[in-house]
């Protein structure tokens, strides 16, 4: 059985009639945390964008190419009419560069995809709230704060609870777009501990400018240039 | 040090806000002034709640209160739906190019003349409510509520996209990130965030029905009666002053609309502040 969990092939994209990605093809293994890494605009955040169609509700935006993502065992071109778009992005889940927790307390938060998916059930919501907060190693400090405003926790911890809000619908793929760069040294330790503890579980793929992060967390570096990629 | 022509700015901004806000108590002093002498003769809460019976000496304005409260929320009901719907397909649905051009119809359609509303009202509405219903001459509180709800439809929904509009797109991007479909991110993300600015909508619309005199005037049938079905005549505190303008001036029916324009002026003072309070209510939330 082959170890790739996604693979891109000849992948366009331009916007406002911009070329953005040219003849992207690629192929990301299964389990291992890949960092996407290049100079600013040559397209790593929307390559991200293209694996879970996040780039659909980007007004004159057009795509073309091939994605296919091995979901519940079986590949699926993401593309294809018979892909449902919540179920994709169930599975292929996305963490954003600066933190954005919803308005509402931290436990709602982490239910609110649950809520989505309609979960109705208290005490499966309760159990899995609280499952997603430890795989995120932030159960032990918000335990005891639940209903707190999210928007009340420190940048690192609002960070991990969008990582945990990410990973209670149980993902198969993790894509984060510079996860740390609004985040001081502290939190952007314990956002990288958290993310070699879940590649066990996950396929990480991470955009990164630090080259001291993607040497440390990082299983393979795909470097992008101009629109395409030209290393890894 | 200030400037010659930012000092003088400053005065005469400050003039003008002094002299807005004197006009407004002058309004409200004229009107207790002018209604004096019948609030003394009856007492101010008979009026209020007394009905209109000027050849048995009673001038109350009861009938006309319920009559403004009935057409108004009347229209609300009718409007708060309609605007609701208008909004999610500008803010949410609809494609930009359409979203765009239907956001500049509901534009200019807040600059439609009321009486324009008004003569449709007569010529289309008053016959389909007389035939459909079969009862009257087709001028009833429903026809004044139904076209004085399209009327405020237009402000409601601009207030209705103005609030989906300020909404953050991180919390959009994070809900559809997160598998929500459009209609889940309108109902999870964006109805109880923007539910502040909505309601002030509501309540300035609601300010505007209440204040409106010609669709009434026109469309409601202006009888002197709490009704007690949509389908009859009623006549509002705008329309009854309207009506009785040209009483003689001495006469006690004349006095008592100066006690109509006291309690719409009462209402309107009610609805800025609780506007206000929940303007600074969001403020400190922020």
């Amino acid at each position: 059985m082959s170890n790739t969990k996604i693979r891109v092939e000849n992948l366009y994209f331009s916007y406002r009639g911009r070329s953005v990605l040219r003849d992207v093809s690629v192929g990301f293994a299964r389990n291992a945390i890949t960092a996407l890494t290049g100079p600013s605009g040559v397209g790593k955040s929307t390559f991200l964008t293209t694996l879970n169609r996040l780039w659909e509700s980007t007004r004159d935006a057009t795509m073309q190419g091939r994605v296919e993502i091995e979901l519940q065992g079986r590949m699926r071109d993401v593309y294809d009419r018979g892909m449902p778009l919540t179920e994709l992005r169930k599975k292929v889940a996305m963490v954003f560069q600066a933190p954005n927790p919803l308005p509402m307390s931290i436990a709602k938060n982490i239910a609110f995809p649950l809520k989505l998916a309609g979960e109705r059930h208290r005490t499966v919501v309760a159990g899995r709230v609280e499952q997603a907060l430890r795989m995120a190693n932030l159960w032990h400090e918000v335990k005891d704060r639940l209903q707190d405003d999210a928007r009340t926790l420190s940048g690192g911890q609002q960070q991990r609870l969008c990582i945990a809000r990410a990973l209670v619908l149980e993902p198969e793929v993790l894509l984060l777009d510079e996860p740390t760069s609004s985040l001081d040294p502290a939190a952007t330790d314990a956002v990288e501990e958290l993310l070699t503890g879940l590649k066990e579980r996950l396929t990480i793929l991470v955009v990164s400018h630090y080259l001291e992060q993607v040497v440390r967390i990082s299983d393979r570096v795909v470097r992008f240039a101009d629109g395409t990629i030209v290393a890894g | 040090m200030k400037k010659l022509h930012e000092l003088v700015a400053e005065r005469l901004l400050c003039l003008s806000a002094l002299a807005s806000s004197a006009i407004t108590l002058a309004i409200l002093a004229f009107l207790v002034v002018m209604g004096l002498p019948l609030m003394r003769a009856g007492g101010v809460l008979p009026l209020v709640y007394s009905p209109w019976a000027p050849f048995q000496g009673s001038f109350g304005i009861f009938p006309m209160i319920v009559g403004t409260c009935a057409i108004s929320l009347a229209s609300l009901v009718l409007a708060f739906p309609l605007s609701l719907g208008c909004s999610f397909l500008i803010a949410a649905v609809a494609p930009s190019a359409v979203s765009r051009g239907f956001r500049r119809l509901i534009e200019l359609m807040t600059g439609i003349p009321t009486v324009v509303y008004g003569f449709v009202g007569i010529f289309l509405l008053v016959p389909i409510v007389r035939e459909l219903f079969r009862s009257g001459s087709g001028m009833s509180l429903l026809t004044a509520a139904l076209v004085l709800g399209i009327m405020i439809t237009p402000t409601m929904t601009l207030f209705f996209c103005d609030s989906f509009d300020r909404i953050p797109k991180s919390y959009l991007d994070a809900a559809e990130a997160l598998g929500a479909s459009r209609t889940q991110q309108l109902l999870h993300v964006m109805l109880p965030l923007a539910k502040k600015g909505m309601l002030t909508g509501v309540l300035l619309a609601l300010g505007r029905a209440v204040g409106d005199t010609l669709i009434a005037l026109m469309l409601a049938g202006n009888a002197v009666q709490v009704p007690t079905s949509v389908l009859e005549p009623a006549r509002t505190l705008t329309a009854h002053i309207a009506l009785v303008m040209a009483a003689d001036y001495e006469s006690p029916e004349f006095r008592s609309i100066f006690t109509c324009g006291i309690v719409l002026y009462l209402f309107t003072l009610t609805v800025t502040f609780v506007v206000r309070a929940m303007g600074s209510a969001k403020d400190e939330a922020a």
